[in-house]
């Protein structure tokens, strides 16, 4: 039935050391953590052009979750199901929250962090929330004996309309997390990623404040297929600044988003998503308002 | 590639392209009696299957993974005495999915249930289930034949006999 589709080649290492040895033997391959991206994906199967493939399964240093006194560091294996057992205690509301968001839990055992955040074409709701949170990615880099290790701010993956920096023969490894806990935070979804991504919005939003002065407020906003968005200038405007916010600087914040949006999305965003987008961003600012109200 | 796997527990030694999903090698290895779709990434949610007893969609799964799975569709799960926790479900409500999804919407409620009590010997913690997680998990079967409220009395009535089946045991 499918003559001519070639069987990719499959490596499947035991150990970082034999991956970086078949990164660096098959560059062109691709790696596999969850497969639900790339198997989800129209026309998927059969393919003459299919890569061979380096799964990532075996490796148990990639399925490793560990605390140090100041991080939680997440395996790049690790699924968002694994994450969710470790529990409340040890995960911040911002993420368990974007966890339970995301898919079913039959889906969520299979979906990973790496391959969450390292698709190609679609940005997922897992790297607005962990920009959000200030996490870090590590990413290991010309693979093979000389193997390059760096740290970098989950933003610095993505440019601002959401498009993967990272190189083909690049690889997550690990994430990492600061246990310093937010006062406040948020996560709002709308619309569908997997059956109308160019209507779907998430918006992430992350907070500290204390004595009602802003200290820390880190926003992200993501369309898709077309915006990866920290609206830097809000986060300015925003510390400092004493809770409840006025509907004047709600409005200011919500107006400069949307100029920021309209400038940076690589299409002109359906109007569905932009008024989501703006619903949102006024109403997690509400929010805010009444936590801090309430808790005074 | 040469993989070595059991479906509906026959050993099986298949010879299949490394990527190729799951759903297709069941459908053309059984020769169309397994019935699961092939939607070409609509999510349909009507491909479910149980991989080594966890609920999966076949079409996400490549060849390469089923190297001594154990793979269990609807047509060998329908003949174990779980099942029949379902069917009574099914009658008790008065409500069961329509024929279209009947074979995955039930091996949802399967993984459902699975939380209450696993294979005969080990059981797992009584998670406390609430309603929203049963209504989301069943979404991932995009067909509307059951509404929130036929779900949660199905899957109500199902736990029932599934408890029943732990008490007796121990
Ligand atoms: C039914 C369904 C529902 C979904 N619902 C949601 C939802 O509600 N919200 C949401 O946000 N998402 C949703 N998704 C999308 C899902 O989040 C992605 O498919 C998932 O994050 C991809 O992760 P994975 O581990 O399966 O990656 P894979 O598909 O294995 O890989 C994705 C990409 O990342 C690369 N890659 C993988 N690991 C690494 C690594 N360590 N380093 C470098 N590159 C790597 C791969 O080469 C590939 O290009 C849904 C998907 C499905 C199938
Ligand atoms: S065939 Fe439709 S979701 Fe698998």
């Amino acid at each position: 039935m499918y003559e001519g589709v070639r069987s990719p080649a499959v490596h499947m290492p035991k150990t970082l050391g034999d991956l970086y040895f078949a990164s660096n033997r098959f560059p062109k391959a691709l790696f596999w953590a969850g497969g639900t991206h790339i198997m989800s994906r129209p026309n998927y199967y059969p393919d003459k052009e299919s890569p061979d493939v380096i799964s990532l399964q075996g490796i148990p240093e990639l399925r490793r979750i560990s605390r140090t006194e100041k991080y939680l560091e997440i395996g790049s294996m690790v699924t968002f199901e694994m994450l969710l057992r470790v529990g409340r205690q040890v995960l911040s509301p911002l993420l368990q929250k974007t966890l339970e968001n995301t898919a079913t839990k039959i889906i969520r055992r299979q979906i990973t962090f790496g391959g969450s955040l390292a698709t190609v074409g679609v940005r997922y709701a897992l790297a607005g929330t962990l920009a959000a949170l200030q996490g870090e990615v590590e990413v290991k880099g010309n693979l093979g004996p000389r193997t390059e290790t760096q740290w970098l701010a989950v933003e610095r993956l993505y440019d601002k309309q959401g498009r993967l920096l990272l190189k083909g023969d690049e690889l997550i490894t690990r994430i990492r997390l600061s246990f310093e806990r937010e006062t406040f935070s948020t996560f709002r979804v709308g619309g569908s990623v997997m059956q109308h991504p160019e209507e779907c919005v998430y918006l992430s939003l992350s907070c500290t404040y204390s004595q009602s002065v802003i200290n820390n407020f880190k926003m992200v906003i993501t369309f898709p297929t077309s915006l990866f968005l920290v609206p830097y200038e809000v986060g300015m405007m925003m510390s400092g600044t004493m809770l409840p916010l006025s509907s004047q600087h709600i409005g200011r914040a919500v107006k400069s988003i949307s100029d920021e949006i309209m400038v940076n999305a690589t299409e002109t965003p359906h109007p569905i998503q932009l008024e989501r987008a703006k619903r949102f961003i006024e109403a997690s600012l509400h929010e805010l308002n009444a936590q801090s109200l309430s808790s005074r | 590639m040469k993989i070595k796997c059991s479906i509906d527990n026959k050993s099986q030694l298949l010879d299949v392209n490394s990527n190729k999903p799951l759903n297709l090698i069941l459908i053309e290895e059984s020769g169309g009696t397994i019935k699961l779709s092939s939607c070409n990434s609509h999510l349909c949610g009507n491909c479910i299957v149980l991989l080594n007893d966890e609920a999966v969609l076949s079409c996400l799964i490549p060849a390469f993974q089923l190297k001594g799975a154990r793979i269990v569709t609807f047509e060998g799960y329908q003949k174990s005495r779980f099942f029949h926790d379902l069917e009574r479900a099914y009658a008790d409500t008065g409500s069961q999915p329509c024929p279209h999804c009947f074979n995955s919407k039930t091996l949802i409620f399967e993984s459902l249930l699975q939380r209450i009590i696993k294979e005969e010997g080990t059981t797992s913690r009584d998670e406390e289930i609430d309603e929203y997680a049963i209504v989301k998990e069943l979404s991932l079967n995009t067909c509307p034949c059951l509404d929130a409220q036929e779900v949660i009395a199905i899957y109500n009535a199902a736990a029932v006999y599934r408890r029943r089946r732990r008490v007796r045991r121990s």
